[in-house]
């Protein structure tokens, strides 16, 4: 820990690309399904679409052993408290993939009285998947969108927290 | 309970409240057969017992308690009954005031109530007298407004307006 904190060895870089490609293979996702596009998530777990291929691990057994939140479905605002909770629960270096359109922006349900509106009013949100629900393609597109930023990642700078996950291209 | 009577006809389940209420019963109807009646506030509780304690009428389930806004005519309480033993069902409507919508509770009668009348309290904003718990449910503790009421104004349609608005007006023809 400390050799990453106080030295300069993570700025050189084969040893920066070697913590970002070990970062980037090896992704506990958390769970996080409240709707439809859960069926979707857990799909792409599955053999046919398999996102295990791609390093990431379903599911942890809590936020505390996570790297990778990815929230999908409609998030109100009763369950945002619990969203954040689960957030701040998980250890640093953390990533969220927010998925599909209820998530990134309230979708079908922009004028609802409880539903939040883009979960990046709550949490920082690496990429967004849009979809209704997106098909498991497009999370494996999300996290090869995410891997591709991981892998340009200074560890330092995410973990002196002046990065918050600034939203990605997509 | 053991042996099964079969549905009793609407119209009949109909007669025997008219028999009880009388004038009271404000209105009856037969929809998709099932009876459908109307009460006022003030004898809706011993109605609902009657369709629970008679035998032959028997409404021993409580499917759902809800409500609907009708506008310049109040607030309209909707409780739906079905009965395991004869396999039929009936709708209690009772109309509210607008002002102060006020209706006697029903969950010692069916506990299942409970939660209904909480979530009916709570998004139509019916007080339940007699209720031992009124809080909110579903909502957000800091949640304010009742957001089933057709006056409830939606934030994110006064930014923007409902696509479908026009359509909508020319359809209903009111």
């Amino acid at each position: 820990m400390g050799l990453i904190e106080r030295t300069g060895l993570p700025a050189i870089q084969p040893v920066k690309f070697i913590l970002n490609w070990g970062r980037k293979y090896s992704l506990w996702a958390m769970n996080f399904g409240l709707a439809c596009c859960a069926i979707e998530l857990i799909a792409t777990s599955m053999p046919k679409h398999d996102f295990i291929r791609l390093g990431v691990i379903p599911f942890a057994h809590g936020p505390r052993q996570a790297d990778l939140l990815v929230v999908a479905g409609t998030v109100t605002d009763k369950m945002a408290p619990a969203l954040k909770r689960v957030y701040d629960q998980m250890p640093d270096p953390k990533y969220v993939i927010s998925f599909g359109s209820c998530s990134n922006c309230g979708g079908p349900y922009w004028d609802s009285y409880s539903v939040t509106k883009g979960v990046d009013q709550i949490i920082p949100v690496d990429v967004f998947v849009p979809g209704c629900p997106p098909r498991p393609e497009a999370l494996l597109q999300g996290i090869i969108k995410l891997q591709e930023k991981i892998a340009g990642e200074d560890i330092r700078e995410k973990w002196s927290g002046k990065l918050t996950g600034a939203p990605a291209s997509r | 309970m053991a042996s099964s009577p079969g549905p009793l006809p609407p119209a009949e389940v109909v007669r025997r409240l008219r028999a009880q209420f009388g004038e009271d019963l404000l209105d009856a109807a037969e929809v998709h057969g099932e009876a459908v009646v109307k009460v006022s506030p003030a004898r809706y509780r011993e109605l609902v017992q009657m369709l629970r304690d008679d035998p032959e009428l028997g409404f021993d389930f409580l499917d759902f308690v809800s409500a609907v806004d009708r506008k310049e005519e109040g607030l309209e309480l909707v409780v739906q009954l079905y009965s395991t033993a004869h396999r039929h069902r009936a709708r209690v409507k009772v109309g509210c005031d607008t002002e102060e919508p006020r209706v006697p509770t029903i969950h010692d009668l069916y506990p299942g109530a409970n939660w209904h009348e909480r979530e009916t309290w709570e998004l139509f904003g019916i007080d339940f007298e007699g209720h031992p718990q009124l809080v909110k449910l579903i909502l957000p503790e800091p949640f304010e407004g009742h957001p089933l009421r057709k006056d409830f104004v939606l934030m994110s349609r006064v930014a923007k307006p409902w696509p479908g608005e026009e359509k909508a007006e020319g359809e209903e023809g009111e």
